[in-house]
């Protein structure tokens, strides 16, 4: 009843039935793996809900940031439990933006006319982890300090404009005065709201645009209706996202800052490794090789190329991936009908090749643990994945490839899309022939 | 099934709410609230499955674009004339000066050590010679300046004689005790791990190797310059103390320090 008295309310005013029913009617392709970029909007909702309630205990300044923390987790009889699942509510949603991504990626949706929203998502991906940094630096305890300052030698190395970026950061030398109320200004408002308004535009162009879909036929949308059929299933996903990221606070304790206790300038946990999402960053910084070049004098630090050209190339390579993927096919179709991942192999062998190539780094992250754990010596392993990162990326992509050809011609052999029935006959010298095919 | 679900999901929500009001374990507080959204979920997805509704309806898919317009919205003219590109052009280079000023190049070539200034431990216990075992690893800092930026320093005790060192500092080791500077010439990490047994240095971000033999060069690991090394002598009373800051830049290298 009270329902109904608002539905009248607005639709008195806006007019707003006619849009709700045209809404409702809508019609969503359906798959699984089109959940994959809800679960990800579903972290964010859960970041965004945890995330103000801690902004109302935390002291952004050098001295009050780690028992601001360590009091709000302990004092309120939630607070801990808060903290847990926003951390571990970032680590999941940049893994379901990346996992989403891999399907966008390997069932090429983001070819013409959906690249823009290629691009946004890319950009969300990288403000993900940036804020997720950000916000993992926030307690300034032992291990995030010695991130933000690994971040700040990372910066300092840029040519030029290297000490002036690191300064940005910290509002003087490391670690500056100014440092945790930028990175608070950054994590809590900055970055979220520029995702936020991303996200908006990621939506309002997947309504607009429309999804794409598995089902051949790319004059018709098929799938489900919104309501009340689509609704409860992503009502359904809601709800077993925020069930996942409660269970995984709830019980297994992620990042004890307790442990850890508050950075100092001289102290270092051991072994220090940080979120995963930040791993192939360490990573690179591990495996990059030891030379100092000298530009008239002035040095380039071997940080800057582990830690600011890959990066950055990485950036390039997967932002304008739909324009290097339209050269490679050499089409500019519309395409609203999505291909199997094995349709196109050479495809699959570089996405392999990426995936694999963000894996060696990632694990050469932590080689240390694993030196000791395998008692073997760590720079063993640095060579290891020094080999690892070209060369065993490049044999995984092809392995791909191949899998993916093979893949293709079981399709083309038995698949219904393409069946092809041949008759043989015997011929006058006791061989088979394929039956010349009835005319129509 | 029908109403077990929702009811189980406003029992599971009432006693997460509960059980935090007691303070209880957030691990019943949270185990609670997940027990709620699951039952949430199974309702959500059973009533989809209900439905039974089909997956193929459809709509027709008009593109969105082009619109098939016969003159183009962007011309030379109007906004996009030379002289508005040049105006809002220069307005926007204008604006870098409001981002340059969130930084300055900040002075990084000093830390807090000077010449006479006697070693403390974080805790402020001043050192004589003998005070680290051989073999043994203190962080130190100038007295005054415990936890001053850049000036974390690790002093060493080894064999005496065993330090090899180019022949200008040969007054810098004290009795077998040798200073360098902790923070690693890489990435700006504490070097906080040692190993007598092969008197080696360990950084445990990166993995930097450094010899303290041989000047604390770097032996392996992506660092390429040796941890600066801190001048040692004595005062009077038999302390140690510094014969000045480092002879080299401290810390990760950056563009404008040439030296």
């Amino acid at each position: 009843m009270i329902l109904r008295r608002i539905e009248r309310f607005f639709d008195e005013r806006l007019g707003s039935d006619a849009w709700i029913r045209e809404a409702f009617a809508k019609i969503y392709p359906d798959h699984w793996s089109f959940y994959l970029g809800e679960f990800a909007l579903y972290c964010f909702i859960v970041l965004v809900a945890t995330g103000i309630w801690m902004t109302f205990f935390y002291q952004a300044s050098t001295a009050e940031a780690y028992p601001s923390v360590i009091g709000f987790s302990h004092a309120t009889p939630i607070g801990y439990l808060m903290r847990q699942v926003h951390h571990w509510s970032a680590v999941v949603f940049v893994a379901a933006i990346l996992v989403h991504m891999g399907r966008i990626f390997f069932t090429a949706a983001f070819r013409k006319p959906r690249e823009i929203n290629w691009v946004v998502g890319v950009l969300m991906l990288v403000l993900a982890s940036v804020t997720g940094f950000t916000g993992y630096s926030l307690p300034n305890d032992a291990l995030s300090g010695t991130g933000l300052r690994i971040a700040t030698s990372v910066a300092m190395s840029i040519p030029f404009i290297g000490g002036w970026a690191a300064d940005f950061l910290n509002g003087g030398s490391y670690p500056g005065p100014l440092l945790f109320g930028r990175l608070y200004t950054l994590h809590v408002y900055f970055l979220p709201v520029t995702i936020g308004i991303l996200l908006s535009l990621h939506l309002g162009l997947l309504v607009y645009q429309k999804h794409t879909q598995f089902v051949p036929d790319a004059t018709r949308v098929v799938g489900r209706r919104f309501w009340p059929d689509y609704a409860l299933r992503t009502l359904c996903a809601l709800a077993a996202t925020v069930a996942i990221l409660l269970a995984l606070g709830s019980f297994i304790e992620i990042n004890p800052i307790e442990l850890y206790g508050p950075y100092q300038d001289w102290t270092v946990p051991n072994p220090a490794v940080p979120d995963w999402y930040a791993g192939w960053l360490e990573g690179a910084l591990r495996l990059g090789p030891a030379v100092e070049w000298r530009i008239f004098g002035h040095p380039i630090p071997a940080v800057f190329w582990p830690g600011v050209v890959l990066p950055l190339l990485a950036f390039a390579l997967v932002i304008t991936w739909p324009w290097i993927d339209k050269r490679i096919t050499r089409e500019d179709r519309r395409h609203d009908v999505l291909v199997p991942a094995s349709a196109a192999p050479w495809r699959v062998g570089v996405g392999t090749a990426l995936i694999s190539a963000g894996v060696v780094l990632t694990l050469a992250a932590s080689d240390d643990q694993q030196a000791r754990a395998m008692h073997v010596p760590v720079e063993a392993l640095v060579t290891l994945y020094r080999a690892l990162f070209p060369f065993g990326s490049i044999a995984a992509g092809l392995i791909a490839a191949e899998l993916a050809r093979e893949l293709r011609s079981r399709y083309d052999r038995y698949g219904t899309e393409n069946e092809r029935v041949v008759a043989f006959v015997r011929n006058a010298g006791g061989g088979f022939d394929e039956e010349e095919p009835k005319s129509a | 099934m029908k109403n077990g679900a929702p009811l189980l999901a406003a029992i599971a929500a009432l006693g997460s709410a509960a059980a935090a009001a007691l303070h209880a374990n957030p691990a019943i507080v949270g185990g609670l609230a997940t027990i709620a959204l699951l039952a949430i979920a199974v309702y959500a997805g059973a009533l989809a499955l209900a439905l039974n509704a089909p997956s193929d309806l459809s709509e027709p898919r008009e593109p969105c674009g082009p619109s098939g317009a016969p003159e183009p919205v962007v011309t030379r003219g109007g906004l996009f004339g030379r002289m508005w590109v040049a105006a809002l052009g220069a307005f926007a280079l204008a604006g870098v000066v409001p981002l340059v000023s969130l930084g300055r190049r900040p002075r990084r070539h000093g830390t807090a050590w000077t010449k006479g200034a006697r070693l403390v431990t974080p805790e402020g216990r001043l050192l004589r010679p003998g005070d680290v075992a051989i073999g043994g690893i203190e962080t130190v800092f100038p007295e005054g300046h415990v936890g001053s930026p850049l000036s974390a320093t690790l002093l060493l005790r080894l064999q005496e004689g065993v330090v090899s060192l180019p022949p200008e500092r040969a007054g810098w080791v004290q009795h077998g005790n040798v200073a360098y500077s902790k923070i690693c010439t890489h990435a700006g990490c504490p070097v906080a791990i040692y190993r007598h047994a092969s008197y080696q240095l360990y950084c445990p971000c990166h993995q930097s190797v450094f010899d303290v033999i041989f000047g604390a060069r770097p032996v392996a690991g992506p660092a390429t310059r040796p941890l600066p090394q801190l001048g040692l002598d004595l005062d009077d009373a038999g302390y140690l103390i510094a014969r000045g800051d480092f002879a080299d830049p401290v810390g990760p290298d950056e563009w404008w320090r040439t030296t």
